[in-house]
This record gives C-alpha cells, structure tokens and sequence, in this order.
C-alpha cells in the first residue's frame, strides 16, 4: 500500500484544515491524503500566494523559469527519484492507466517540459519571450511591447490523462502568474507530485504554487478561489464550464478548455501491401494509447478503398495489432459500467450483422480491445476504451460531410497516405473545424508548442502593454 | 396478437402472474417454463435465433434457463426483436428519446398488452399498496396519450386506472410541465381531507418540482399512510443528486417518510419492473430491510461478470442480466448496462451506466450524441 499526500498548500497551518481525507484507488493499493479546507483558508493561500510571487516570480527573468521547469522535469525523468518513485507506484492506480502506460505518458510529458521544448513554445507564441521580463521591441516601429501575466490564476482541471493539468501550471508560471490548481479526481496525484518537485528544485518558486483536491462543484470553496483569481483555467464538459462561468466574476477572464474528439483518415498509399501492416499498427498505437481517453484518439478510423488492402481486411489488421499491444501496453482495468457498454455496443452490432448489415466485430478477449468494420460511413462516436470503428470511404474528403454534426467538438485528424491530396485535405477539415492535422504516428503526441484546441496557451493568460516612444 | 401456441403459454402465465407475488415459483417450473418460451420465441425471432445459432444455444440443447441467450439492451435499436407478427402488435414503447434520429430509439413491440398489464399491476400492488390501501394516484408524468411511446407513461395509467381512487389523475403536460398550481390543489385538498395519496413520476421530475417548492417556500405535510414512487437517474442530465438527498426532501418537504418511499427500476425492454423493499418491508414484516431491489417471481436476475460475463459469486458487482418471462412477445432474456450486486431476495442497483462521464479529455458517444443533438443539429 502506498500512502501519499496529494497536495502542495504552501504556509498550510492547522487552522487552515477542517479536517484530513483519505481517498483509495485501485484495490486500496493507493491511499492519497488531502485537507478538507476552511473556507477562509482558500482566502488565505491566495494571498500566501500572490505575496510570494510578488517576492519570487513577478521579477524572475522566464529563463530562469524555464530553468527551474526543465530541473523539475529532470527529476521526474529520473527513476531514482523519489517523486518519480512515487508516481511510479502510484500513478496507475490514482489514474486507472496500467503501469506501463502511466510510465510511457509521464515520460512523453515530461519531455515536452525540457528547455528546449519550453522555449520552442514561448517563441511561437511570443517570438521574443523576453517580452515577459522587460519591454521589447515589439511588431510597429517606435512601440515597444510588454507581456504581463495575471498575478493568480486558478485552475480547475478534468479528467486522468497525467500531464494535462501539469502542461497547465507550466504554462501559468511560464507567464508569471501564482498558480493555484484544484486537480481533478481522476489525476489527483501528478499536479502535486510537480509542485512538490519544483519546490524541492527552487524553494522560492515552490511558494509560488498551491495544488490540492476538492469535489469539484464544492461551491464554498470555489467560490473564495474564483474571487481570488484574475484568471480562470476550466478543463471540463460542458456541465462543468457552464456551472462555473455562471460563478466566475464577469471581469476575470476565463480560458476554457472542453473535450475534444479526433479521427484518422487512412488513404490508399498507406494501404499497399508493404505498408498496410505498419499502418494499422499505427492506427492501433493512437487507439489504444491513453486508452483512447485523450482528446487526441481517434473514435473512427476512415480508410479508403481502391488499395491493396481493404478496409474490411485493415480493421482486422488494427485488431491484431491492438492484440499485440496488450502485452507492451496493457490496457487499464475498467469499472463494470465501463464494460457494460462495450457489451452493448458489440452486441448492437452484432445485431446489425444478423440484420444483414455490412459489419463485423473483431474483438480481443473480454472487452480488451474492439474494432468494428462498418460499411455505414456515418461518423459514430465511441464508447472509449480501445473500441474504434473501421470505415470505408470512396474518398477521403468523403469525411468532411461525416464530421459536420460534431465540428465544434473536433480536434485532431491523423492522416496517412493521401500523397498529394494531404493539403487539400487539410484545408477542408481546418474549415469543418479541426484544430490540428497531422500524422498517425504522430497523433498522440502533439508537440509543446502547439495551438492547443485552436488556442494560444500562453497568450491568452496574458495582457499586452504598449509602451510608445 | 400472440399466435396459438402463444396463446397456450400466455394462458399459463396468468396463472402465474394471478397469484401474485407472494406465491414463489420454483426453480424448476421457472426454467421448464422459461425454456419453452425460449423455444417459442427461437422459432419466431429470426434475428434473435441467429444470435443464439452463434452462440450454439439452440432450444433442443440448452438445459437449463442460465444458459439461454441474454440480449443487450442496445439490440432493440437495430432489429425487431419480436416473437411473431410485428404488424400484429398492440404496442411499440420506445426509449427516450435524447436523441433525434442520429442514435435510433430502441423499440419493443408488445404483441399482448393486457399480458403486460397482468404482469405489472400485481408487482406495483405489492410494492406500492402492500396495506391494501386505495389512494388516488397522482402522476407528474404526462397522460399516455401524449406519450404514447412510453411503457412508464403506460404504466402509470394503467395503474391509476385500475389500483388508484377516483381522484387520480396525471399533473403534467408535454408541452407545459408539471402543472404546479393543480397539484398543489390537489395535494391540499387531499391533506385537509386526510386522505393519503401515491405521488408517482421521475426522479428528475421529483427534483425540479421540489426544487420550485423550496424556492416558494412551500411544504407539505401529507396525511399519514402517503407513499411516493420514482424512477430513473440523472446522470449526464446536468445536475448530480444522491438518492438519500431527494429522499430526504421528500421528508422534508413532503412529508413522506423514507420507508414509504419506493425507486422503481424498469425498462422499455422488459414488461415487469422490480421495485424497493422498504414500503413491502415496513407494512408485512414490520422491521425494514436494507434496502434493494425485488421484482414478482417470474423475474430472474442474474449478476455477470463484466469482462467474462459469467455469473459472479453471490454478492460481487456485475452486469445484471434479467429473464422475464412477461417477455413473451419479444425476447425473455436482456442484458442490461446496469450494475449491481445480489442481496438475499433480490439485488442493489449500484448505477446505470447510460451517460457516466468519460475519464480522459475525450467525450464518449452518449454524452456528445445527446450535446449534438440539444444544439438541434
């Protein structure tokens, strides 16, 4: 059993806690400890916390931030490390990944909060990032331009991808803000293990962020933390974000972040002979990587006819390669809700192929993994958890119309083997509301500097100032 | 219509469904008469025939009801799943409709609607009026009429009409809404007379009426021997309420005690409906059990696991698996997406997993069907 405290509250006295709660993951493997909070403590870490960045950050050159960052980042790397010992045991149960796909993750992650990956974003959002320390020469001659983040920004976060919420924080100390997060009950852990670490690498800093875990909707305590912010970070469906823009004062600015699917189009020259197999083993990695939770996994693969293989033939290849998946990448364990589903989706198909529908189920053993080959090329939504569906297509642009319903839900599409056609592809799914386009092999993993969901992580913290010689 | 051999079953059936359901059905006539049915429905359901044929379940070698072909609720979406004459039905019920078009309804036929009526109305008797009480009943659903697609809807009045007083009647419109002013009418007349009533609708009606009580400052303290049955969930519908929190609004702002408050647990897919212990518990034993789920005896669940899908050990959480007999007219045996975990008597409904979150930064097909289709797309 591993019992961890799952929170960074800086200057946290006895006064502040009610009391102490202990939530169980998995078969009790993992015990987390958070502090039921006061109130008036909420009010008091915000300002514990705008003082020290007043102290420690506001003045920090973003170099140095980076520095502390990408020191952080190296010692969760580290399998020595005391806080990547932690996470190591604990990650999976507090996410419900297996072990070997919570190590693969936070590995990707954390390499994305390298130097050199820091800088790439605070470039392509800023081009000179000094403008967060100091007024710089900015796009019109004779104004120079300042980029000043808020003082507190407060985050609620969402779902168990490990490295979602933490990509978050980076990117609020990044632009200077104190940053206070309320971490999500399916990543509980990960957030605090950072700030714990970052603390560890610069004390200083280590005041500057506060991380712990309510029930999300606990409206006391959001309440103190929501006047406290000049900014608000919301991760979270559609219920959540709407509950909480109905209580975030109206001169806080709010940055929403809600969920977001994503697809493949799978195009004639990825389906010859040679490539076929390397294809699907692609197309089955994007799926089953995060267990296909991520906004980044695909619910349909598309694939074209007129190739060596046939879509009927490539959904049976993805299955395979899923199979073959299980032993490097096991999935994680399911609620029996979660199962239930999937029962009812193959047996809903199933029944479409006894109705004398085009459709076919290639299944792993118990509810492992599932892939339906449909010729029906309606875009159908998954239930999640390694289920995709294989549909033929004349043409790959053919998707465009398949997409419509769910345009301002869309994110990524993965393309492979459309040869020339690739930027016209792109251009249409840009208009039918994609934010980003890219690779299958690529698709799990966009880069650090990315427009994430069609937005400007960094810049949409920030207020300009123009400074007019 | 059943055909005649139907005809010979559903006979026996209302001998069974006639003494009520107090009177336990063995295991052994259970499965005899299970396994007819079984044959019955294989003979005339092709789809579901070839379902079992893939299964290697035929009549001739199933022996024993256990290992009769469950369908998953999902399935009535995609097929009829009707033994006999489609054309010949009485009734279609169809799941609600949180989607237009984009995810099909799923739909039941029912060949014989007064076997279903035979079935349901011993079970709410028992479960609802165990004190042979009668009430008037007063619904918060709309009149069947304007729902004439929906078995609870259907339910409900066949049940005022045929167990409620004179006075029963439903408070609620499509168009409108719970008629608030009429029931509260209603209820206060009831109360100075001193007579007891049986409110019954959805829990989420329940919770946005009460909601607007609180918010007017009403309260009511109905007489002494009032009960209240709900049913459903709200998960996914915007707004997360335990079901000790309403019953506790109940108390308060009904006055109707938790014991005489029963959850029905039904579903378009299946002609009976298993209902809480407590109201049953508190009027013939005297002492409430914990509470769970019942159905009438010719209702067998079982619990599977969910990866295997086999029965679990008493007591374990799985899928649960229903075999109906009062099915006749579709498919006796349906599996659920409902969890739960066999108690002595019945089981406890742990969840219904229609409209759970996902986990991840995805959104899973109900909730991004159902946020579609709200946005009229």
């Amino acid at each position: 059993m591993t019992d961890v405290d799952a929170f960074h509250l800086p200057g946290l006295t006895a006064d502040d806690v009610v009391r102490w709660h202990v939530r169980e993951y998995g078969d009790a493997e993992v015990r987390l400890r958070t502090p039921v909070l006061q109130p008036a403590a909420i009010g008091r870490i915000a300002e514990r916390l705008r003082a020290a960045r007043a102290r420690h950050l506001a003045e920090l050159p973003v170099a140095a931030v980076v520095d502390a960052i990408a020191a952080t980042a190296a010692r969760l790397a580290d399998p020595a490390d005391p806080h990547r010992r932690i996470a190591d045991a604990a990650l999976p149960a507090a996410t419900g990944y297996s072990p070997p796909m919570a190590r693969l993750i936070l590995d990707r992650m954390l390499a994305d909060w390298r130097a050199d990956a820091l800088d790439s974003l605070l470039r392509a959002e800023f081009g000179d990032p000094a403008v967060l320390d100091a007024f710089r020469p900015g796009p019109r001659p004779g104004t120079r331009v300042r980029a000043l983040g808020p003082a507190l920004a407060f985050h609620i976060f969402a779902g168990n991808v490990p490295g979602v919420a933490v990509a978050a924080l980076i990117r609020s100390l990044l632009v200077k803000a104190a940053t206070f997060g309320k971490s999500a009950s399916g990543d509980p852990l990960l957030p605090a293990l950072f700030a714990r670490t970052l603390a560890d690498v610069s004390p200083e800093l280590g005041t500057c962020i506060a991380i712990t875990y309510w029930a999300g909707g606990t409206t006391t305590l959001e309440a103190a933390a929501l006047d406290a912010a000049d900014a608000v970070v919301v991760y979270g469906g559609a219920d959540t974000v709407r509950d909480v823009r109905a209580r975030v004062p109206a001169e806080t600015r709010l940055i929403v972040h809600g969920p977001r699917i994503s697809f493949a189009l799978i195009g004639r020259e990825a389906l010859t002979e040679d490539a076929a197999d390397r294809t699907a083993a692609l197309a089955a990695r994007a799926t089953a990587l995060f267990d296909q939770q991520g906004c980044v996994s695909p619910h349909v693969l598309y694939v074209e006819q007129g190739g060596d293989v046939a879509p009927e033939d490539f959904a049976a290849r993805v299955s395979a390669a899923l199979e073959r998946l299980r032993t490097e990448l096991p999935r994680g364990r399911l609620t029996a809700a979660e199962a239930a589903v999937i029962h009812q989706v193959r047996g809903a198909a199933e029944f479409r192929t006894l109705d004398g529908q085009d459709v076919r189920i290639f299944a792993g053993p118990g509810t492992e993994h599932t892939v339906i080959y449909e010729a029906d090329p309606t875009f159908t939504p998954s239930c999640l958890h390694r289920v995709v569906s294989v549909k033929p297509l004349l043409d790959l642009a053919d998707a465009v119309e398949r997409v419509r319903p769910y345009a301002r839900y869309l994110q990524t599409v993965g393309i492979v083997g459309a040869g020339k056609r690739r930027d016209a592809l792109a251009e249409r799914f840009a208009r039918a509301g994609a934010s980003r386009i890219t690779g299958l092999e690529t698709m799990p993993w966009p880069p650090a500097a990315w427009h994430h969901d069609g937005q400007e992580p960094l810049r949409e913290l920030i207020r300009w100032v123009d400074l007019e010689d | 219509m059943l055909d005649r051999e139907g005809q010979a079953l559903r006979a026996e059936l209302v001998g069974i469904f006639g003494r009520g359901v107090d009177e336990p059905l063995p295991d052994d006539e259970f499965d005899a008469l299970a396994r007819r049915i079984f044959a019955y429905q294989f003979d005339r359901n092709p789809p579901y025939a070839a379902y079992c044929r893939r299964r290697g379940q035929l009549p001739e070698s199933v022996g024993h009801w256990t290992e009769i072909p469950a369908v998953p609720t999902a399935a009535f979406k995609e097929v009829r799943l009707v033994s006999g004459d489609a054309r010949r039905a009485e009734a279609v019920f169809r799941t609600s409709g949180t989607t237009r078009g984009r995810e099909r309804r799923g739909e039941h036929y029912i060949l014989d609607l007064s076997l279903y009526h035979t079935a349901l109305l011993p079970t709410f008797d028992a479960f609802l009026l165990p004190d042979g009480a009668e009430l008037p009943i007063f619904s918060l659903i709309p009149p069947v009429d304007e729902m004439v697609d929906s078995s609870l809807a259907h339910m409900v009045s066949v049940v005022m009409d045929r167990l409620g007083a004179r006075e029963s009647g439903s408070f609620a419109t499509v168009a409108l809404g719970i008629d608030d002013a009429a029931l509260d009418e209603a209820l206060r007349g009831a109360t100075a007379r001193g007579t007891p009533v049986c409110l019954v609708g959805t829990s989420l009606a329940f919770l946005h009426w009460t909601d607007r009580l609180r918010a007017r400052g009403a309260r009511y303290r109905l007489a002494a021997g009032s009960r209240l049955m709900d049913t459903g969930g709200f998960k996914g519908r915007g707004r997360e309420v335990g079901e000790e929190e309403l019953r506790a609004t109940y108390a308060e702002l009904l006055g109707i005690p938790g014991d005489h408050v029963v959850n029905e647990y039904g579903m378009t897919e299946m002609c009976s409906q298993f209902y809480d212990n407590v109201l049953r518990d508190r009027v013939l034993r005297g002492t409430v059990r914990r509470r769970h789920k019942q159905g009438p005896p010719w209702v067998r669940t079982r619990v599977v696991d969910p990866e295997t899908l086999e029965a679990v050990p008493r007591g374990e959480v799985g899928i649960l698996r229903h075999y109906d007999l009062a099915n006749l007219g579709s498919v006796m045996a349906v599996q659920t997406e409902d969890i739960g975990r066999e108690v002595e008597g019945g089981f406890v409904l742990l969840g219904r997993a229609a409209g759970a979150p996902p986990r991840g930064c995805s959104i899973a097909m109900d909730l991004l069907l159902s946020a579609v289709e709200e946005r009229g797309q």
